[in-house]
């Protein structure tokens, strides 16, 4: 061991870091971004999920539960009529409602209360505050009624999803396309810069071949690749992991074929503005970790605050994460709406990027 | 007339940021020239070479190859490239990287005969990472010439060769320009340039001298044409 040879390499990766501007930035740029992010998201959420109220009760009670959901904290209610429901939860403008029967002072009299809940269940994590304020309103409902025990057993009704489904079902559809969407980035966007260090981009651009010919060449030969890994992915997700699939395995496929696309031509666009693969690592972790927090994966993007919603709303993977959950989770085909949305938006981010690669490629020898 | 010219720079300046790398240059080349690029590390050869293939823009002056203004896309299948370093895909063989080269440049025959050119058609199935540093140049130039270009920009083709393939090299260029191949060709090596039709003097981004071979011997006063160039750059510099 000589202190002195140790000493030099310390110095040689510090000197190489003085030099590197852009890694450097990054180093210190990244987690501050990341940490950041997720600290807004977790203290700025509001995380109340909407919640309708139909009270069918002709009685008294039915006013009262009705008034505590209300002024509950932990959901935002509205008024409903009780066959509107399952339209709001369709169209995602509801996570839940609940019905009080038209009996329901008298079941409370009875001493035995059954309350529907209706819930749409594909995302988790908003079931818990809707049960929690139902069980708070009854728990002051059990004060009302004079000289009883109160049993509280609510009827539970899945739009989407239930009982059966576990953690896994729900994260796995969404998963199952994002796994293939970052490896199939890493990939690109650091072979492409191999390109460039290795001196053979220089060949390329001084031959015929034109910019489009050599993203779309690119795309091609990645997306051949991640096709494959998204096959293998699928079947161990369907056929071993056992992850619950309400809809069409081509649609699912499709649905990861689609997110390579972009996924590539993501690599290859940013590539361009790495110009190591220093660099380009650092890019990784500033551009996934954003995506997984804000596509609505483990935070409903409902619930973010406002202005972290905007953001979400120009990722393509929220997108494709929600296409995802639709195929998978709700057993959506091409003739809803929503889907058309997910996978026409995510199209579309190919296609800008496709042209945003093009773009760039030529610049950086001139 | 242009169009006698293959290859015609004229008043060429081309700066990064502050710094003048080509300042002025003039330089023409005739079809079936051997041309050599001669100057001191760092004085714009490699610099000329992308700006005749337009990989780089000039600030000033224009570049026209076979007929066209460059930066020209159509031109570049006829022009055949051959970096400073040797600029292969490390993962593919020898004939993969071949290959590759001649359909990116429209060309699908021809790869064996480049191969056996550069006497590597034996190897052909080697990993570049494998090859050692003369043979990967080898594959490099096989890459540049895979598709007959009309003009070859040679950018240092010989350093790593051993000399008796470097022999073989130049017998293969002569050859080739008998043919009506362009050639220019840069160089420290002075028994190369004797070799040479036409040589140019390049230092500090200036064109300080050019001629044949006897020409620059006439201008630099000495028999020996390493002596004549550097009383040559040493006049100019003074
Ligand atoms: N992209 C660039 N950015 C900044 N300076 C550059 C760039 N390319 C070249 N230069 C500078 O321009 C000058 C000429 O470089 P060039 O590569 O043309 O030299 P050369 O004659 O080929 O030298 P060598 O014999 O060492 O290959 C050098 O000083 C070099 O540092
Ligand atoms: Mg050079």
């Amino acid at each position: 061991m000589s202190g002195h040879r140790v000493r030099a390499i310390t110095r040689r990766l510090l000197q190489g870091f003085r030099r590197d501007r852009r890694t450097l930035a990054l180093l210190f740029v990244a987690p501050i971004v990341i940490l950041g992010l997720l600290g807004y998201l977790m203290r700025g959420s509001t995380s109340s999920p909407s919640v309708g109220i139909a009270n069918e009760d002709s009685g008294p009670l039915g006013v009262m539960v009705a008034d505590a959901l209300r002024h509950s904290s932990h959901i935002t209610t509205t008024d409903i009529s009780a066959a509107d429901g399952d339209a709001g939860l369709k169209d995602g403008s509801l996570v839940a409602y609940i019905v009080l029967p038209s009996d329901f002072s008298r079941q409370a009299q009875n001493g035995n209360v059954a309350p529907e809940v209706h819930l749409e269940g594909s995302q988790p994590g908003v079931d818990a505050p809707v049960l929690q304020a139902l069980q708070q309103a009854m728990i002051a409902l059990a004060s009302q009624v004079a000289g009883r025990n109160v049993t509280f057993q609510p009827q539970i009704k899945y739009l989407y999803g239930g009982k059966s489904y576990d953690t896994l079902d729900y994260f796995g559809a969404a998963f199952v396309g994002l796994v293939v969407f970052f490896l199939v980035f890493v990939i690109t966007i650091v072979s492409f810069l191999n390109e460039r260090s290795q001196g053979t981009l220089e060949r390329l651009m001084a031959s015929p071949l034109r910019r489009g010919e050599i993203v779309l060449g690119y795309m091609l030969g990645f997306t051949v690749i991640a096709l494959v890994q998204a096959a293998e992915v699928l079947i161990f997700s369907l056929a071993v992991l056992k992850i619950q699939n309400q809809g069409s395995v081509f649609l699912i496929f499709g649905m990861e074929a689609l997110m390579a696309i972009a996924a590539v031509n993501l690599g290859i666009f940013l590539s361009m503005f790495a110009r190591s693969e220093f660099q380009a690592v650092q890019f990784i972790p500033l551009v996934v970790v954003p995506q997984i927090l804000l596509s609505g994966i483990i935070f409903p993007v409902s619930t973010e605050p406002k202005a972290l919603q905007y953001l979400s709303d120009v990722l393509p993977l929220t997108y494709a994460v929600n296409g995802m959950r639709d195929i998978m989770v709700k057993g959506a085909d091409l003739t809803w709406s929503s889907l058309q949305l997910d996978a026409g938006v995510v199209a579309g981010f190919c296609v800008v990027l496709i042209a945003a690669g093009t773009a760039t490629l030529r610049r950086r020898l001139g | 007339m242009t169009d006698s010219y293959a290859v015609d720079v004229e008043g060429v300046s081309k700066s990064f940021g502050a710094f003048k790398a080509l300042n002025g240059v003039n330089l023409r080349v005739r079809q079936g020239e051997i041309y050599g690029l001669l100057g001191p590390n760092g004085a714009g050869k490699t610099t000329l070479i992308r700006l005749i293939c337009g990989l780089l823009a000039a600030h000033a002056g224009t570049v026209t190859v076979l007929g066209q203004r460059m930066p020209n896309v159509a031109v570049l299948r006829h022009i055949g490239y051959m970096t400073q370093q040797a600029a292969l895909y490390p993962a593919l063989s020898v004939e993969e990287n071949v290959s590759f080269f001649a359909a990116i440049n429209g060309a699908d025959e021809g790869v064996k005969d480049a191969l056996e050119l550069v006497e590597l058609y034996d190897r052909r199935g080697s990993v570049v990472a494998t090859l050692s540093g003369g043979l990967r140049q080898r594959c490099s130039l096989a890459c540049a010439l895979v598709h007959r270009p009309e003009l070859l920009l040679l950018d240092e083709p010989t350093v790593g060769i051993d000399p008796q393939l470097r022999v073989q090299f130049w017998e293969s260029f002569r050859r080739m320009a008998a043919n009506g191949t362009t050639i220019i060709v840069s160089s420290h090596v002075m028994d190369e340039a004797d070799r040479c039709q036409r040589l140019g003097l390049i230092q500090y981004g200036r064109l300080l001298a050019e001629g044949s071979p006897a020409d620059i011997r006439a201008q630099g006063g000495s028999q020996n044409l390493e002596e004549a160039f550097l009383a040559l750059a040493g006049r100019k510099a003074s």
